[in-house]
């Protein structure tokens, strides 16, 4: 046997044409996986979409739930989702940043800070069940918002609260050390640094952080059933901009809701069959928000990433 | 016998009386040898505009300078050389408390600022403050992501300047005084980002320039650059040093003998020689030092 | 400047220079240019300083030789005085070189010129020693006689004189200039001061057999005319000097 590392041509070629194998048996593998995932969930839109064709239309948009299969439309649960995503953007956002800014930032790197820090981690694998509960306990009794927007929105923000600060304390360390140190050296506080240089930075990961938590939250069923989310609503809750003074009306928050999974879970369990295509519908249509909210995440990222090159 | 020949461009008002060799020779004492020695280097004389005195820093547990003693002489560019490892840039950061933004940083001495007597690394002194008054450059040209004007302007809105003419005119002689004036007048408003590596290093020393620091401190300013820009910058750095003090680490020593005044040489976190450049670079003291710039180290 | 005053009085003033900024090298000094202002400072000062010594030292050998041929005491005691002044040239000349290179790291045509420099700076300090020789001569030589040996040649001293501060003279504007021309023009000389020195030796000999009486007073005209003779040959080598800066090669002189 040869003890030298030195190989004639021959050897290289007969070794290097197996590592080729493997390499393209690696490959394919890959991509069998990935295509094998990818049809699992077309199928299952391509499913929903034809059980509910029958119902797409813009009636079904614009009717309120009713007894009556036929007529019963999505306005409400469509426009209840809404209004609980806005609450939870609303709040998700300010308080994911600045933890994420304080913990980033601001936190002495300590024993203490470390396990906050695991913790908040791991918060994004609590049973979102317990955030219902949590928030029927907190949110509708103690704190008296009842079973409104207001309280739905809360818990679900603090449901991808972890989300949205794992993703903005990823974007602001991807920050270059750099810039922070041009900025310090001219004699900038913390804050001032952080305000001017790290955040603008760090916008497009916070914004695709908090439309992939928003993306997850749109679909959660569990916490709003637990609050209390009803599922015949045959009204919405008022308008938050009225004609008049001061223009901004926030009474919607305190009324109830319906959200589209619940619906959905509502239609699902009817006996009568004609559900099973409203159900199947409103499937498909959650399904395409949730899409369409992911392909905006990219979108702002690949823009945020061209802007800013380093 | 004459010995006058007229020669080409004659300068001097003294030419129009020519003079025979005789008549020179009666006229004229013998000129004193100070004439021709005299010495057109810079003196000592100028004042301290900082001292480190007893100066030790540690990382953690590990001492990285030990009991600096050292004179910044004003409007000056004073060069610190030394292997890696050695201390200089960890003694560079000491000047604008670079250090204060890692855990576990511990000063002990004093580096004192004249003429009001600061220790700029006393605990009682704010970090803050002390970058406000001595400015950095560093190793990679780090222009923020902004508009060349807005990376000027930036540490002048930091002090609260936002009147806009105000902010070109300081701009503008920001820019000037770091030679780059003429070729980004036109461009205030691209990024910053898209210029070349020289000029990037550049418009980073004007936005350091633009708040009149009192000591400019250079960090390994051209080792990312090539030769042309780190000429440009290098002349730059001279001419500098008539409005600011200028301290500067490099590691390429031929930078530090043809740029500064005076070269101090480090090893191990501690200073071995001080001294006028063309002292050091022709006859040092410490074979220490010879043997670093000779190469013979290591 | 004082110096700048026997400069004057030598005809040999340092070119004025035009300020070399970066890649200004149309018309004006091919020497200068360099991105570093410092550099082309230091090194327009290196030559100035040399041009300037070549001026005093010019003005020495006239000197001398006019003391040799007038009996003029005072001439011959302001070449001596004078001379310190020229080894304080070269000293500072030997120093200022060196301290150039470790600090300014020349290379290619910069460092030729320095090298030059300090090496024109070592001929022309000969040049004054030389020039002292002659002057002593003077000093000791008493009144002038109709057999005197100085007398004898005279012309031939005033002639040689002439023809080397010429040479000297050229030799300290192809430097200034960095002028391959005047530097070959030196050269050139060089063969007819030879010659030159050749006949005034014939006529002291002829001189010497007639008259034994001046012995001591040939032998140091023969000094005099000889220490002319290479003041030429040190006029030549920094002709040379001027040729290895400017073109990067030694004329003429062959390797063994």
């Amino acid at each position: 046997m040869a003890a030298t590392a030195h190989l004639t041509l021959e050897e290289i070629r007969k070794g290097l044409s197996w590592r080729k194998q493997l390499d393209k048996v690696f490959i394919a593998i890959g991509m069998a996986l990935l295509f094998g995932c990818l049809a699992i969930l077309a199928i299952l839109f391509f499913d929903l979409v034809r059980d509910g064709s029958s119902r797409f239309g813009w009636d079904f948009f614009t009717s309120f739930p009713s007894r009556k299969a036929e007529n019963a439309g999505i306005l409400s649960a469509a426009v209840g989702t809404m209004l609980i995503m806005l609450v939870t953007a609303l709040v998700a956002l300010p308080v994911g940043v600045a933890a994420a800014i304080y913990l980033e930032e601001y936190a002495p790197k300590n024993w203490f800070t470390g396990i906050i820090e695991i913790n908040v981690t791991n918060l994004a694998g609590v049973p979102s069940i317990i955030y219902g509960l949590l928030a029927l306990g907190l949110f509708v009794y103690q704190f008296n918002f009842g079973q409104s927007v207001l309280t739905a929105g809360l818990t679900l923000a603090l449901l991808i609260l972890p989300i949205v600060i794992v993703a903005t304390r990823e974007s602001l360390r991807a920050a270059p050390k750099a810039i922070r140190e041009a900025a310090y050296g001219l004699g900038a506080t913390r804050w001032e640094v952080t305000k001017d240089h790290v955040l603008p930075y760090s916008t497009g990961g916070i914004l695709t952080g908090l439309i992939l938590g928003l993306s997850r939250a749109i679909g959660e069923t569990a916490p709003i059933i637990t609050i209390g989310a009803l599922s015949f609503i045959a009204f919405l809750p008022s308008s938050p901009v009225t004609g008049e003074f001061p223009f901004l009306n926030f009474e919607w928050l305190m009324s109830e809701f319906t959200a589209m999974p619940i619906q959905m879970f509502n239609w699902v369990s009817r006996p009568d069959q004609a559900f099973q295509a409203n159900a199947a519908a409103a499937g498909a249509i959650l399904l395409g928000m949730t899409l369409a909210m992911n392909a905006v995440a990219i979108w702002i990222r690949y823009r945020f990433r061209k802007k800013i090159s380093w | 016998m004459n010995t006058i020949v007229d020669t080409k461009t004659a300068n001097k008002p003294r030419q129009a009386a020519t003079m025979q060799g005789e008549t020179s020779a009666q006229g004229s004492d013998t000129p004193s040898l100070s004439i021709v020695m005299e010495d057109r280097k810079a003196s000592r004389a100028n004042p301290a505009k900082a001292s480190a005195e007893k100066l030790n820093f540690w990382y953690g547990s590990n001492q990285a300078l030990k009991n600096i003693n050292l004179v910044i002489p004003e409007h000056q560019v004073t060069a610190l050389i030394g292997p890696s490892g050695c201390g200089k840039s960890t003694f560079l950061r000491c000047f604008n408390r670079m250090h204060d933004l890692q855990a576990d940083t511990k000063y002990e001495g004093a580096i004192t600022l004249r003429p009001d007597n600061v220790n700029l690394v006393g605990p009682e002194t704010d970090p803050i403050e002390v970058r406000m008054r001595i400015g950095m450059v560093f190793q990679k040209p780090n222009p923020f992501p902004k508009s060349v004007f807005e990376n000027v302007a930036y540490g002048l809105r930091l002090r609260g300047i936002n009147n806009k003419t105000e902010l070109a005119e300081r701009v503008e002689k920001a820019l000037r005084g770091a030679a780059i004036w003429d070729e980004v007048k036109d461009r205030l408003n691209d990024s910053a980002l898209a210029l070349s590596g020289g000029q990037m290093q550049r418009v980073c020393i004007s936005r350091a320039l633009a708040t009149e620091p009192e000591i400019l401190l250079f960090d390994e300013p051209t080792s990312a650059l090539d030769p042309i820009a780190t000429a440009k910058i290098e002349e730059l750095i001279t001419e500098l040093r008539q409005r600011v003090t200028v301290l500067i680490v490099t590691h390429n020593m031929q930078q530090a003998a043809r740029v500064s005044d005076f070269t101090a040489f480090m090893y191990l976190g501690e200073l071995v020689e001080v001294d006028a450049t063309s002292k050091i670079f022709t006859n040092p003291a410490k074979k220490a030092t010879e043997d670093y710039i000779t190469g013979r180290y290591g | 400047m004082e110096a700048d005053e026997q400069a004057a009085a030598a005809g040999v003033m340092p070119s004025k220079r035009a300020p070399g900024g970066a890649g200004s090298h149309a018309g004006s000094d091919p020497l200068e240019g360099h991105t570093s202002k410092t550099m082309d400072q230091s090194l327009t000062e290196l030559r100035t300083h040399a041009v300037e010594m070549g001026g005093l030292v010019i003005d020495q050998v006239g000197t001398a030789v006019k003391a040799l041929l007038d009996r003029d005491l005072r001439l011959a005691e302001l070449v001596l005085s004078r001379e310190p002044l020229v080894n304080g040239y070269e000293l500072r000349l030997d120093r200022d070189t060196l301290t150039f290179i470790a600090l300014q790291q020349p290379v290619a045509s910069d460092l030729r010129a320095t090298r030059a420099v300090a090496r024109v700076a070592l001929e022309l300090e000969r040049v004054g020693d030389e020039s002292k020789k002659i002057a002593r001569f003077a000093a000791k030589a008493g009144a002038a006689s109709e057999h005197d040996p100085v007398v004898a040649v005279a012309r031939y001293l005033r002639h040689m004189a002439a023809l080397s501060t010429t040479m000297l003279r050229s030799a300290v504007r192809a430097l200034d200039e960095a002028s391959p021309e005047l530097a070959r023009e030196v050269l050139a000389l060089d063969k007819e001061l030879d010659a030159e020195f050749a006949t005034a030796i014939r006529q002291l000999m002829s001189f010497v057999m007639e008259d034994h009486q001046f012995l001591r007073a040939t032998i140091d005209t023969i000094f005099a005319l000889k220490g002319l003779e290479r003041i030429g040959d040190h006029a030549k080598n920094i002709a040379e000097q001027v040729l290895y800066m400017v073109e990067g090669e030694r004329p003429g002189r062959k390797s063994a």
